[in-house]
């Protein structure tokens, strides 16, 4: 492996020309997220002003795409804090120019899944009641609910990341300062706080980040875990299992870290930021990608094989429907999305080609949604009841909503990559002594 | 009117700048300020500092969040004793999660405050002896002194392999 001569001010320079001010193309990209989330936020006026009728949600499937983007979104979030406060832990050195990146992406993708079970009430105007307010009837919410395990999980999942995000962001926002001027220089030094490095500042800099880490390792398999309660704890077919946890939580860090690769790949050529995105860093993101893969196999396995063992007709009969029924297509699409293609990855050529890779986190991306999918309105679609069954189809209301939800992440994650740093200066001149030390170990074995 | 300057040595290496330290503080000034590019788990010790205190609000806030979490639930429950699912009023197993999750926010948000109130943000007064380099390829050693001593503090540092040496009123 080539390792990279970089100095200090290097890094400076390689990050902020990512900050230049950007031109048209930019700016009518942005206005076409804009509109477009304009025209999703319009849809779902349209739905709250009709009622849930304008969608395909008919008994017996009650949570289908909006439930499905929700849990697809919290997702993503998760390999943004695997990648930012669990390797962080471990101390891996490919995670530098990486992470900033990735737990930007949780931020938007939580805000962006926070959206859906609003946009799933009919009544949006009493979300509230999720949450334990003081009212003159006593009436509270049930703690023993896994939607209000959920409400409490995924808030606290917003909020722990926003502060990991900024508190990372203040050094880096302070060399930005010092390298600006105008509006931006005012910009920067509003969100540095009066930064300037102090060994004090870093001290308890340190201390904060590294207990936030370890705080947000925990939180980010309970959120995942609470998610996948929402459905273990019915009793339906095909969502009570005990292996969900686990399961989501797995699938959870496939989809992000192939979404990490959709944006990054794109962003590292529009941005100049080749030198700090070196295809190793990719290649290592791909093994974990490849290890996800083989997690979420073997949990696909299992589920049928439980299924299968359990002697249980209703299981039996859902798991049949599955590979068999209505949604065969999309079960099918999503094994070869997830299992098949990913084993692509086990080439170190593969690894290494960008194109490729870009391809292959493209097909990951379709076959995790499609599996929430499947699991969601697939499950709910054969009950115990075979007089009850029915097909979902989603309506171009939810359709519209969906491709809406992703213009709003990208737009918030376009306008983030250019304003602020998208890659951490800190971290990467941190990794500098390293860096060297690798050097001179290269020297000394080639030597 | 005081006569007190503020000494600044550059040092272009994390290397240097413990040199740097170490110089100043032979020199009879024990506490030198340090600005930095990175955090550096060498500076610290070479200053003498201890561990940073944040780590007791870190713990007081989850400890705070865990209770609260129990608290709330428990006293919800009780005060709307509504069952469901035929699980007791109390059901420990749920309320669990919720506590979890205060934990963890409690903890992470007192971290913050704490980092905040440690290390003096907002910071709106300029600091004396700062230079814009510090957030780039430099890092600083600052030391503020009395007049008297200039000439010895900035031998001191040029000495250690200071590149630049500047001198302020504090």
């Amino acid at each position: 492996m080539a390792v990279p001569k970089i100095g200090y001010g290097d890094v400076d320079r390689l990050v902020l020309r990512a900050l230049t001010p950007p031109g048209r193309k930019y700016w009518a990209f942005v206005a076409l997220l804009a509109l477009t989330v304009g025209a999703g936020a319009s849809t779902w006026m349209f739905q709250v002003w009709t009622g849930l009728g304008v969608t395909g949600l008919r008994q017996p499937v009650m949570w289908a795409t909006y439930i499905t983007n929700f849990v697809f979104w919290v997702g993503i979030a998760h390999s943004g804090t695997l990648i930012s406060a669990i390797l962080f832990l471990f101390r891996s050195r490919w995670r530098t120019p990486v992470y900033r990146a990735a737990e930007t992406m949780t931020v938007f993708a939580v805000m962006t899944a926070g959206l859906f079970p609003l946009i799933h009430l009919g009544r949006v105007w009493f979300f509230y009641w999720l949450l334990p307010y003081p009212n003159e009837r006593w009436l509270q919410p049930n703690f023993r609910s896994p939607l209000v395990w959920d409400a409490f999980a995924v808030s606290t999942y917003l909020i722990v990341s926003v502060t990991f995000l900024f508190m990372g962001l203040i050094p880096d926002v302070a060399a930005a300062r010092d390298a600006a001027t105008g509006w931006r220089r005012r910009f920067y030094e509003l969100l540095a706080l009066g930064w300037r490095g102090t060994d004090e500042q870093w001290r308890h800099f340190s201390m904060a980040y590294l207990l936030m880490a370890g705080l947000a390792t925990p939180l980010v398999i309970s959120v995942h875990s609470v998610v996948s309660w929402d459905f273990a704890m019915a009793q339906l077919p095909g969502w009570h299992s005990t292996i969900f946890a686990p399961y989501f939580v797995a699938g959870a860090i496939f989809s992000g870290c192939a979404l990490v690769l959709t944006l990054l790949i794109p962003m590292r050529r529009l941005l100049g930021l080749e030198d700090a995105l070196a295809p190793w860093h990719f290649d290592n993101l791909a093994k974990v990608i490849l290890l996800m893969s083989l997690v979420v196999t073997y949990s696909y396995l299992s589920e049928s094989f439980m299924a299968w063992y359990s002697a249980n007709p209703f299981e039996r009969t859902t798991y049949q429907m599955r590979y068999w029924g209505p949604y065969a297509p999309l079960f099918w699409t999503m094994v070869t999305c997830n299992c098949i293609i990913p084993l692509a990855l086990f080439a170190p050529r593969v690894r290494r080609n960008l194109k490729a890779l870009f391809v292959i986190s493209l097909f990951i991306n379709v076959g995790m949604w499609l599996e929430r999918f499947v699991i969601i309105a697939g499950s709910l679609s054969t009950n115990f009841m075979p007089s009850q069954w029915g097909v979902y189809r989603p309506t171009w209301v939810e359709i519209t909503i969906t491709v809406a939800s992703f213009a709003w992440f990208l737009m918030w994650f376009t306008l983030f990559a250019k304003f602020l740093p998208i890659v951490s200066m800190t971290e990467l001149k941190e990794g500098i002594p390293w860096l060297r030390q690798a050097r001179e170990d290269a020297g000394a074995r080639a030597a | 009117m005081s006569d007190g300057v503020c000494i600044t040595g550059f040092f272009p290496d994390e290397e240097a700048c413990l040199r740097g330290i170490a110089a100043v503080r032979r020199a009879g000034h024990q506490r030198p300020r340090v600005c930095s590019p990175f955090p550096s788990e060498h500076i610290p010790e070479a200053l003498g500092l201890a561990r940073s205190p944040v780590r007791l609000w870190v713990l007081l806030g989850g400890i705070a969040g865990c209770l609260s979490g129990f608290w709330l639930t428990i006293g919800l429950s009780l005060a709307y004793p509504h069952r469901t699912g035929g699980m007791p009023i109390v059901s420990i197993p749920p309320f669990v999660i919720i506590a979890f999750e205060l934990t963890i926010l409690f903890g992470a948000l007192s971290g913050l405050v704490g980092f905040f109130v440690h290390g003096g943000f907002p910071r709106l007064a300029p600091l004396p002896g700062y230079d814009p380099r510090f957030s780039g390829d430099r890092f600083g050693v600052l030391v503020d002194c009395r007049g008297a001593d200039r000439a010895q503090i900035e031998a001191a540092l040029r000495q250690a392999g200071a590149t630049e040496v500047t001198c302020e009123l504090a």
